[in-house]
């Protein structure tokens, strides 16, 4: 269905009818947003750019779970009369999040629910630690700030007296999340005073200043600019917020407590290290320039532990340096008294204190594994295997680590060229290069797309025409929920249980033949690699159709013997 | 599980036991048996203190006729909660398997400023701010003054607690700190003053060693303890610093300064009560007279720290004639501020001891040795009838006052070093006037004699035979456990060279040396591609940690090493410090991994444990020797080797060597834990130094680690965390036990046990 941008009729679909949604992926020429309707009718909507895109995608993709949960709760009873279990608001909230998270198992959840091949509680059943885990509000992944300490060495040039300093929006939330004062002027000034140009520069100045180590000649232009002076004194901010952080601290950790014991006032504690650090030359008025670099390595290395806690576009200044001064402030403002905290804290102390192997062992502590997609891991799992799998294959591997089919080809024309142009010099060493070459490139052309890809992630399934992977992948996760259930369901003891396992080995029985489809409809170089993956998939099949059949003979068999059954 | 030693029945509140801590609750019994003072080395990382708690907790649970008070001792406030917590582990236990017949009362006390609830007062910076705050809502005078004139402020936890008089009890339980804080908030009550009441009636008592070493605090806290305790130190490997700690004093530029201001202020206030209440200073000479330094009986509000001297060495005798009016008494403060002012004034390093110094001062001061051994209660007195509550603008007279007392009674054991700067920095003048102790045993010494048992215990104790010599005291026990291993699960080295051969060193000549910083950086860099988790460096000084970690940076070693973990650093601000552990701890837990940079003698060395995942690996970057120039130490060796012969290189070597130990000793909690130690320099190799180090640490340095190079030890670290990770028995092989059971207990009987070991 066409839409014209110029027309002036709305369109008003219920998400009601909607069963699905596709879409382009980011970078590609055209936002496209494609709605599929039940009765088989298309909705194309094209977008200005993909940010706006993917709002509407996520709103999408969230409304139609949602409808979709809500119309199948229907024939969904009368179809298992045993066992509905009342969700909860909650409980169904976490499952629509689940599906919205993960593409497979909604694909798979369509499938299956939807088909009527299981009901909507077998489905989750097998899924409650996936429930249990997204429960317990397992942080979104991110990309973790670079444990890199931007180096205050400026690069100067030998022979002007300029000095220069790279700033990236990067190094910019590093210098903002690691320097409130820093962030908070930048909020004061910018673009009030001066013009975020003027800022950098002098903050840049301010650091050069530190560099250099020159307390007295800081202090000396401190007093002169008072912009400067707040990058160059010490930091309040980090110093209040310490204050109240140390109040947090794991009292078994509290080395400020001691002090509040210390009635001796003496010079010479420590038992004989020598204090040197104290007595300096300085006075007092250059006291709040002084700035240690091991303050800076600490502050450094906490905001890194502490990653990345704004969800910002990075190339805007102001907006990183607003959001970081809102999650700050936020931060403590929270956690004056928190009870929560305080007993997970005493409950931490105690676990501390016992010692582990005098005692049987309770619950291991463990992190769950947190891999956003699956196939990239397992998708490199694979490419090891194959590398072992054909030795034919690895050599040519090796050679193809680095050139593309393009770069080898020109090489290969360079080479003739140089050699038709220079005659054979050195014949032996140049032909074995070109034999080499040549012979990589004729394999390398007889299996096609066989090893493009990026080098890590090359594996047999990137080299599939794209229509069949996606396929194969589909089916291969169909597989695996099918025969999960299928031997959950054995041994079999009610008519429940029964039905089911017919059901399943209908719906299995119909992959069957479109595997087989697809192993013959690749092309004749990829042929043994696709049947190497559908073998074991087919295998499996063949395993339950075994199972099932042998447990429909045996139960005629007992069932003939005694006619009343159970 | 619960178990027989002789007559006592043991309650431990886990299912197994090791060996060793079997063998020191057994050693620990006879002890007190005996009613002596024992000296126990156990190596750490074999739960000593669960051990001793749960000994003495049920020894005393045995006895209950006679029942024995547990007064233990810890050096941090951090410890302190830490074995508050392990005590609250076994009295759960007990109360489980024995019902209310195991309650006991157990507390730790601190000063206000750690137990204090009012916000007013709490949020003053230090120690002694908070106390003067506290005195000036509680002191006797201004609630005097407040019942009159209700506008005057009063801290109404305190006056809750002072209400309910005698129903002011603490229920059975343990309380840690924070709980003691959370009962105080809950009834309303100031829990400092609570808690230093419930001292008296409880059955255990964790607080920090100046609470019994420095008599000062001693006398106001600790006095009225009775004999039937049992005194720990633990982690006492310091024990000897502490108690010459307690005795010394000094006093710079600044201390008289302030003295003169303190002085001033106190004569206006004479001035002041002259012309309106002439009686209250009649009525303090006249107390003076009787020979009654001090009112018998203060109220805890007003109570201030005790006299500096011993309680044994105080004179019970009338305070003299000519400082028993008020401003006799200041113009003596004033000519012997003057006098030491004059003797600062000095351009040469100067050294005597007491009795020199005291006749000096007769000479030229006027000021005999007893009055001079009166001043600081003299003072004490004064300030009291002049109800001088802001005691924190005081500290600078009561430091002079703390220094005549002293030089007034000792005669022996102590020196007065005056140096015009500091060694380092001659062209600063800094003049400092230092009275120096250097006799452990004095401190400790009404210690041994008050209570009849007192055990000093620590991972490192080596040579045990040097302590009771220190500390002159005749240990009716005195053993060395050895350390049985499932595993070897600890894994010391000595490197002496980087990958390039040449030789690593703190020493003087090596120390700043480019190639020495660099190869240290190497070993680093190598151990933490290597290593999980947490690993611990600990450098010789502060200064010298900065200089190596700036010198890192500028070669861009530090970047490589922050490519695999995280760096943090010890500074010399607590604050700042405490908040880099707790970050450090948290990396370690979440699995990120990182470095900690650390100060061998430093206050992270002191009592932080880098046990399981918290540390895998410590290096010990250098010999942590003390600083040899230091005029106090020179004295103090001169004096160890007049009086207990002891050669002073011996004695440096082993207060480094315990040092060391020390650091490297607390990456390992339990025998289900690993950790490897690296001694980076070159003199570990030599066998005077490296004898030095406790037995159990030597039993694992095999002679191939003796000297090894960079890319050698990684080697043997990837090897030797290979093989810990892998499964194991943990009860032992080939007959060897190492874990044992009720049962195994049981079936070994009594009788042979004490030779098993």
């Amino acid at each position: 269905m066409a839409n014209d941008p110029s027309s002036p009729v709305k369109l008003n679909v219920e998400f009601r009818t909607i069963k699905g949604h596709k879409f382009t992926k980011d970078g590609t020429k055209q936002a496209l947003l494609n709605l599929t309707q039940d009765q088989g009718g298309n909705y194309i909507f094209e977008f200005e750019n993909f940010p706006d895109r993917n709002v509407c995608k996520d709103f999408v993709a969230s409304a139609i779970a949602l409808s979709g949960e809500a119309g199948r709760t229907v024939p969904e009873k009368s179809a298992v009369p045993i066992q509905d279990e009342q969700l909860s608001a909650a409980e169904m909230e976490r499952r629509i999040k689940l599906l919205q998270e993960d593409s497979d198992l909604q694909k798979l959840h369509k499938q299956f629910v939807i088909g009527g091949i299981l009901s909507e509680a077998e489905f989750w059943a097998t899924r409650k630690k996936l429930l249990e885990q997204n429960y317990s509000r397992r942080p979104k992944q991110r990309v973790a700030l670079k444990n890199d300490m931007w180096s205050t060495k400026p690069l100067a040039d030998g022979q002007s007296n300029r000095v220069t300093f790279n700033l990236t929006p990067e190094i910019i939330l590093q210098i903002f999340a690691e320097k409130p004062a820093v962030r908070q002027a930048y909020l004061n000034f910018v673009p009030n005073k001066m013009t975020e140009k003027e800022f950098w520069t002098k903050y840049s100045r301010a650091e050069y200043l530190h560099s250099t180590k020159n307390v007295i000649a800081a202090a000396a232009e401190a007093a002169e600019d008072e912009e400067l002076a707040v990058f160059l004194k010490q930091d309040d901010m980090l110093v209040n917020e310490a204050r109240k952080k140390i109040r947090q601290v794991d009292p078994t950790l509290d080395m400020e407590a001691d002090e509040g014991d210390d009635y001796m006032h003496l010079p010479i504690q420590d038992h004989g290290l020598p204090r040197n650090d104290n007595k300096d030359v300085l006075d007092s008025q250059y006291e709040p320039y002084r700035r240690s670099f091991s303050q800076h390595l600490n502050q450094h290395a906490a905001v890194v532990l502490q990653g990345r806690v704004i969800d910002v576009e990075l190339g805007d200044t102001r907006s990183v340096a607003e959001a970081l001064a809102r999650t700050k402030h936020a931060e403590l403002a929270k956690d004056a008294s928190d009870v929560y905290l305080d007993k997970e804290r005493l409950e931490r102390i105690s676990r501390m204190t016992e010692i582990e192997d005098l005692q049987a062992p309770r619950d291991p502590a463990v992190a769950p594994l947190s891999i956003k997609d699956p196939r990239d891991y397992f998708d490199s799992q694979q490419a090891n295997a194959f590398s072992t799998l054909g030795d034919t294959v690895s050599g040519a591997k090796q050679l193809k680590c680095s050139v593309s089919t393009r770069e080898a080809y020109c090489s290969l024309k360079e080479c003739i060229s140089e050699i038709k142009f220079q005659g054979l010099t050195e014949p032996t060493i140049n032909s074995e290069v070109a034999f080499k070459v040549l012979n990589g490139l004729a394999q390398n052309i007889s299996s096609n797309k066989y090893h493009l890809g990026r080098n890590p992630n090359e594996s047999i399934l990137d080299s599939l025409p794209k229509i069949t992977r996606e396929e194969l992948l589909l089916h291969w996760s169909s597989i695996q929920e099918l025969l999960k259930h299928f031997w959950s369901s054995y041994p079999i003891t009610t008519k429940y249980l029964l039905t089911k396992a017919t059901k399943l080995k209908d719906a299995m029985s119909q992959i069957y033949p479109k595997l087989q489809e697809i192993k013959e409809s690749v092309q004749s170089d990829l042929r043994h690699q696709v049947s190497l993956l559908v073998q074991p998939m087919l295998q499996a099949l063949d395993a339950a159709f075994a199972h099932y059949d042998a447990d429909v003979q045996n139960r005629s068999a007992r069932s003939g013997e005694r006619p009343n059954g159970f | 599980m619960k178990f027989q030693i002789e007559d006592v029945t043991v309650y431990f509140p886990y299912d197994n036991i090791y060996p060793e801590q079997y063998a020191y609750m057994v050693e620990l019994k006879r002890a007190l048996d005996a009613k002596g003072h024992c000296l126990l080395e156990m190596p750490t990382g074999t739960g000593k203190t669960i051990a001793l708690l749960s000994l003495i907790t049920s020894y005393a649970l045995s006895k209950p006729s006679n029942p024995i008070k547990f007064i233990y001792c810890t050096r941090t406030v951090h410890e302190m909660e830490k074995t508050l917590s392990e005590l609250k582990l076994l009295h759960n236990y007990q109360l489980q398997h024995l019902g209310p017949a195991a309650k006991i009362l157990a507390l730790g006390l601190s000063s206000r400023k750690n137990l204090c609830i009012n916000p007013t007062v709490v949020s003053a910076e230090n120690r002694d701010s908070v106390d003067a705050a506290c005195r000036k809502l509680t002191a006797s005078w201004v609630r005097e003054l407040a019942a009159e004139n209700p506008r005057i402020p009063t801290c109404s936890f305190f006056e809750n607690y002072e209400k309910s008089a005698s129903e002011a009890i603490l229920p059975p339980g343990v309380y840690t700190l924070q709980d003691l804080r959370a009962y105080g908030k809950l009834k309303g009550w100031c829990p400092y003053f609570l808690a230093r009441h419930m001292v008296q009636l409880a059955n255990v008592v964790v607080y920090s060693y100046q609470y019994l070493l420095d008599p000062k605090v001693a006398g106001i806290i600790s006095k009225e303890m009775q004999r039937e305790s049992v005194v720990v130190f633990d982690e006492a490997h310091n024990i000897d610093n502490v108690c010459i700690e307690a005795l010394s004093v000094s006093v710079r530029m600044q201390t008289l300064e302030g003295a003169t201001r303190n002085i001033n202020r106190m004569s206006q206030e004479i001035d002041r009560f002259k012309a309106t209440d002439a009686g209250r200073l009649r009525a303090e000479y006249n107390r003076l007279v009787e020979g009654l330094a001090l009112r018998g009986d203060l109220p805890a509000s007003d109570a201030w720290l005790a006299n500096p001297a011993l309680p044994n060495d105080i004179l019970k005798e009338a305070v003299p004639g000519n400082i028993r009016r008020a401003e006799h008494f200041l113009s003596v403060l004033r000519r012997l501020v003057q006098y030491i002012r004059g003797r600062l004034q000095t351009e040469n390093v100067e050294k005597e001891g007491p009795v020199a110094f005291v006749a000096s001062v007769n000479t030229q001061a006027g000021i005999d040795q007893k009055m001079l051994r009166f001043c600081y209660d003299r003072l004490h007195s004064l300030m009291l009838t002049l109800e001088i509550s802001d005691t924190d603008e005081f500290l600078h007279i009561q430091t002079i006052c703390d220094f005549a007392t002293l030089v007034g009674t000792y005669t022996r054991g102590f020196s007065i070093i005056i140096e015009p700067f500091d060694e380092r920095m001659p062209h600063i003048p800094d003049p400092v006037l230092q009275l120096c102790c250097h006799d452990a045993s004095l401190a400790i010494k009404p210690v041994f004699e008050r209570f009849q048992s007192v055990v000093i215990t620590s991972g490192t104790l080596s040579p045990i035979d040097l302590y009771p010599r220190l500390l002159n005291f005749n240990p009716v026990v005195s053993r060395s456990f050895t350390m049985s291993l499932t595993r070897d699960c600890i894994c010391p080295m000595v490197l002496t060279r980087g990958s390039d051969q040449l030789p690593v060193s703190t020493k003087y000549d090596l120390r700043s040396d480019p190639g020495v910083e660099k190869n240290y950086g190497k070993l680093l860099l190598e151990m933490v591609s290597v290593v999980p988790d947490g690993i611990v460096c600990f450098f010789v000084s502060y200064s010298y940690m900065d200089g190596i970690v700036n010198s890192w940076h500028e070669t861009g070693l530090l970047k490589e090493i922050m490519q695999h973990k995280l760096v943090f650093i010890e500074t010399q601000d607590v604050v700042e410090t405490t908040l880099a552990l707790d970050n450090y701890r948290k990396a370690c837990d979440c699995g990120r991994g990182a470095v900690f940079f650390s100060v061998a003698r430093g206050k992270v060395a002191e009592g932080i444990d880098f046990d399981r995942h918290y540390g895998r690996l410590v290096i010990m970057f250098g010999v942590p020797f003390q600083y040899t120039l230091s005029r106090i130490l020179l004295a103090r060796l001169e004096y160890l080797r007049d009086t207990f012969q002891i050669k002073e290189g011996d004695f440096l070597t082993f207060d480094a060597l315990r040092q060391a130990a020390q650091c490297v000793g607390r990456v390992i909690r339990s025998k289900a834990d690993y950790g490897m130690m690296i001694f980076a320099d070159k003199r570990y190799s030599r066998h005077d130094k490296r004898s030095k180090l406790p037995g159990w640490i030597l039993s694992h340095l095999r002679d191939a680690h003796l000297n090894l190079s960079t890319d050698m030890a990684a080697h043997i670290a990837r090897e030797f965390l290979r093989k810990m990770a892998q499964p194991y028995d943990k009860t032992g092989v080939m007959g060897k036990k190492t874990l044992l059971s009720e049962a195994d207990l049981e079936k070994m009987g009594n009788s042979n046990l004490g030779e098993m070991f």
